[in-house]
């Protein structure tokens, strides 16, 4: 029983990682149609600028110093986001194909960029103490971290539904990832809308950086893309453009994925792929997703 | 007319001097090392190509390409080492599974367009690349590949001083894949090709069926990557999973835009250029005069994506068309003024 | 000046000529109907007017060109859309509909007008758009377009696929709206057309083929040959 509730409890952790990149990307798409190849870069830019914040903060990391470093990795990739947005994705309006190669092309450059900087071996990331010790849940011995993990996504799940629900800009997004041309018939410019949702989907990506770079014992240009891959594969089986969706699908993956491999080392991958092509073949619009026109 | 009267003949005497110039050691295509990279660049070119009739011509975004490549080189590999059959009939026999898997994923994929069916092409490939890379069956070796036994394989293309048999192999491999994409294209089916890319409902209101061409573009293009594959065994010398990453796909992706999706030359152009850029890069950087350079400027620069991705940005923000593209609309300009 | 002044406008959708030189204006304070049969390019015209396609020619609000212009500026400037298929947004409730629609700051005047005119909408704010019934979807698409200053209403086919009752009701409606507003609505239903309409267009295979007052409708010959139905019904 201990085993199974490890497993389940790492899976979750997985998943909250998985989320935190999944639900930028299922607004992104949802609302602007883009199919951002370009978050995963979001992700290593704030990997990276946490890194360097934390080991700024001194030698010995407390829980705050960790905060802090992950917060300011969300900003960065954030405002990172925003100016991809602004330069590129704004020019190519409406030309779905383009804006998505162009988002490929810069997750090329800024992989070669930081490579090039930094060097691709993974580079250890100043982590609290307390991150290493494990807490008892159920009988079962957690890695604290899983518990990180999950707390920061199901603040992310919060903080989104907030805005979501009890802002005028997420009644915009909403709207917007339902019938784009109609908002505008009301006299709404909804592509100041589209800014927010890069941003903040760049935001949730650079804080998951920080995340994925502990769990992957280190930072690294190149970790970001089988994120990427997961983050795409949670976002079409939750539904583009619905984060609750993601949710439950990045939920739902984690957990698969933990118990495919506990039996058949290299069977998760596998098992969540063809998990994929399942969904799609059978419902194309995911989980929560809406059919669209 | 858009094609210039000289074009042709000129690309008939440039396929010669490719063809010549490895028979004779004063020139650069007689040393090995050119052509070898050249080699390797053929195939890319004509994998770019295959890749092409699905994006470019059909108006298929695929993510999962790469899976009948690494087939290609994975399937004949095993034959051979295993000594199975003979050398040819393994790539033939490769060329087969791909094209049977083809039929199998893409019966299934077709029935999605668009940005779902690139989700479902991206699952099967990063599919075949977990196979590869966890040695299932303890078949494919794992992480490190499969070297190529090298006993099984025709002498004429083993040792360093036979690359040249190799780099003619690629090249014949790359006119072959020409020849058939051009008439594929060409040929009636390949008019509903284009028709696809650019409306499906109204092919379907012809009557044809749509799933069928689709399914037979996707086929035809999964059998000459295999081919391919066969050729970039013999080239490589090993089968790796490297061959089956989704970046190889995303590459031939890049090598199509950049050289121009709706051409075919432009596609086989931006494939031989991407890969010869990528090797000598690779090369430039381990030369003495490149490691004076300041180092956050030349670590960048070492890598082959930096460059490559902001050109790729560059031509799809300013001219989509890629370079053949970009060529045609020169023409286009020096027709109209030599008329004016 | 009239509110609305469309000169030459040509429309291309797809390599469609779709709108080849309409021309017409629609006088302040009075509801213009634009009819015509299916396909001649009435709801093109007021979607371009809306500034979903391109064209060329003229199109000015009040003196002001807007031709051209993106759709939400147009909007701002004065232009409420009703369009065919209400489209109202299924996944909130109707009073985040209307809530979206509403862009002034003080709106409490306006929203009385509204629920004083579809006091349903105001019951039933906490309910999903998605889950109403055809006819109070349409009630709030023409509620929307009532809660902010408009120099003019495009209303596309209110009508549409509602039952007979609801057709009714919405005549009622539109009729109340249409004394303190400009209206230029496209409808197939006559009716209605003839109890509201002060001034008529009459569109085929896009141009425009008649302007003028509302009298003819009563001509079944005159309606028959316009528009290929007999007077009465739709």
């Amino acid at each position: 029983m201990d085993t199974f509730i490890l497993i389940g409890i790492t899976g979750i952790g997985l998943g909250a990682l998985y989320f935190l990149v999944a639900s930028g990307l299922s607004l992104i798409y949802g609302l602007m149609g883009v199919l951002n190849f370009a978050h995963g870069s979001f992700l290593t830019v704030g990997a990276f600028v946490g890194w360097w914040i934390a080991g700024k903060l001194g030698p010995d990391t407390s829980m705050i110093d960790f905060i802090i470093a992950m917060f300011v990795g969300g900003l960065a990739a954030g405002l990172f986001a925003l100016l991809i947005e602004q330069l590129l994705i704004t020019r190519l309006y409406d030309r779905h194909i383009d804006q998505a190669l162009v988002t490929v092309g810069v997750s090329l450059v800024v992989g070669a960029l930081l490579g090039g900087w930094f060097g691709n071996d993974l580079i250890m990331f100043p982590t609290p103490m307390w991150f290493l010790t494990a807490v008892n849940v159920g009988g079962a011995m957690i890695p604290a971290d899983r518990i990180v993990y999950i707390a920061t996504a199901i603040m992310l799940l919060i903080g989104n539904w907030i805005l979501l629900k009890y802002t005028r800009i997420g009644l915009i997004i909403r709207a917007g990832v339902e019938n784009r041309n109609m908002v505008n018939a009301l006299g709404i410019n909804v592509r100041r809308a589209f800014s927010t949702v890069f941003f903040l989907g760049g935001f949730a990506a650079g804080v998951g950086g920080v995340l994925v770079s502990v769990y992957s014992n280190g930072v690294s240009p190149l970790i970001a893309g089988s994120y990427l891959i997961y983050g795409f594969i949670v976002v079409v089986i939750g539904g583009m453009g619905s984060v609750p969706g993601s949710f439950l699908a990045a939920m739902m993956i984690g957990v698969i994925r933990q118990f495919a491999n506990y039996y058949v080392t290299g069977l998760g991958d596998f098992v969540v792929v063809i998990l994929l092509a399942g969904v799609l073949l059978i419902r194309p619009q995911g989980l929560l997703g809406k059919v669209r026109a | 007319m858009l094609r210039w009267k000289y074009s042709r003949p000129l690309l008939g005497l440039l396929l010669v001097v490719l063809a010549i110039a490895p028979l004779f050691t004063n020139n650069p295509l007689g040393k090995p090392g050119l052509q070898q990279t050249m080699a390797v660049a053929f195939v890319w070119g004509a994998l770019a190509l295959t890749y092409d009739l699905l994006f470019g011509f059909t108006g298929l975004l695929s993510f999962g390409h790469a899976l009948y490549f690494a087939t290609g080189v994975y399937v004949s590999c095993i034959l051979i080492n295993h000594d199975v059959v003979s050398w040819w009939l393994a790539a033939l026999i490769a060329i087969a599974v791909s094209a049977i898997l083809a039929f199998l994923v893409g019966a299934a994929s077709l029935r999605t367009t668009g940005i779902t069916f690139a989700m479902v092409t991206l699952a099967f490939g990063e599919a075949g690349h977990v196979i590869v890379n966890r040695n299932f069956f303890n078949l494919t070796g794992g992480e490190n590949g499969i070297a190529l036994n090298a006993e099984n394989v025709p002498q004429i293309w083993i040792g360093v001083f036979n690359t040249k048999y190799i780099y003619w192999l690629a090249l014949a491999a790359l006119i072959f894949t020409y020849a058939v994409i051009w008439w594929v294209t060409e040929s009636s089916a390949g008019k509903v090709f284009s028709a696809l890319r650019d409306n499906e409902q109204r092919v379907q209101v012809l009557g044809l069926n749509t799933q069928h061409f689709k399914l037979l573009a996707f086929v035809i293009s999964a059998a000459l990557a295999a081919m391919l594959g066969f050729v970039m065994l013999i080239a490589a010398g090993s089968a790796a999973p490297r061959f089956a990453e989704s970046g190889v796909t995303i590459a031939l992706l890049l090598m199509v835009v950049i050289g121009g999706a709706v051409t075919r030359w432009g596609a086989v152009l931006g494939g031989i250029f991407y890969s010869f850029a990528s090797t000598r890069m690779q090369d430039l950087t381990q030369q003495e005069s490149f490691k004076s350079i300041p180092e956050w400027i030349g670590g960048p620069i070492a890598e082959p994506a930096l460059l490559l991705g902001l050109i790729f940005i560059l031509i799809v923000m300013f001219s989509p068309g890629g370079l053949s593209g970009a060529y045609y609309r020169l023409r286009l300009k020096a027709i109209t003024r030599k008329s004016s | 000046m009239n509110a609305l002044s469309v000169k030459d406008l040509h429309v291309k959708i797809n390599e469609s000529h779709i709108l080849h030189g309409v021309t017409f204006e629609v006088p302040t304070n009075k509801v213009t109907a634009l009819l015509g049969r299916n396909g001649v390019g009435k709801s093109t015209t007021l979607r371009t007017i809306m500034g979903f396609y391109e064209g060329t020619g003229s199109v000015e609000l009040n003196g002001k060109e807007i031709l051209g212009m993106q759709t939400h500026k147009i909007v701002q400037s004065g232009v409420a859309f009703v369009p065919e298929d209400r489209e109202v947004f299924a996944s909130l409730t109707v009073k985040e509909n209307l809530s979206l629609a509403a862009r002034g700051k003080n709106n409490d005047d306006a929203y009385k007008a509204v629920y004083d005119l579809f006091p349903e909408l105001d019951t039933r704010a906490a309910q999903q758009a998605g889950s109403l019934s055809g006819g109070q979807q349409q009630m709030v698409a023409i509620a929307r377009a009532l809660l902010n200053k408009n120099e003019i209403l495009l209303v596309d086919e209110p009508t549409k696929g509602l039952a007979p009752k609801l057709v009714t009701e919405v005549a009622d409606v539109l009729a109340k709206v249409a004394q303190t507003t400009t209206m230029l609505l496209v409808e197939q239903n006559l009716a209605l057309v003839k109890r509201v309409a002060q001034h008529v267009i009459v569109m085929d295979q896009g141009r425009v083929v008649y302007q003028g007052g509302p009298e003819n409708l009563h001509d079944d010959a005159w309606v028959h040959q316009m528009l290929g139905v007999s007077g009465g019904h739709k």
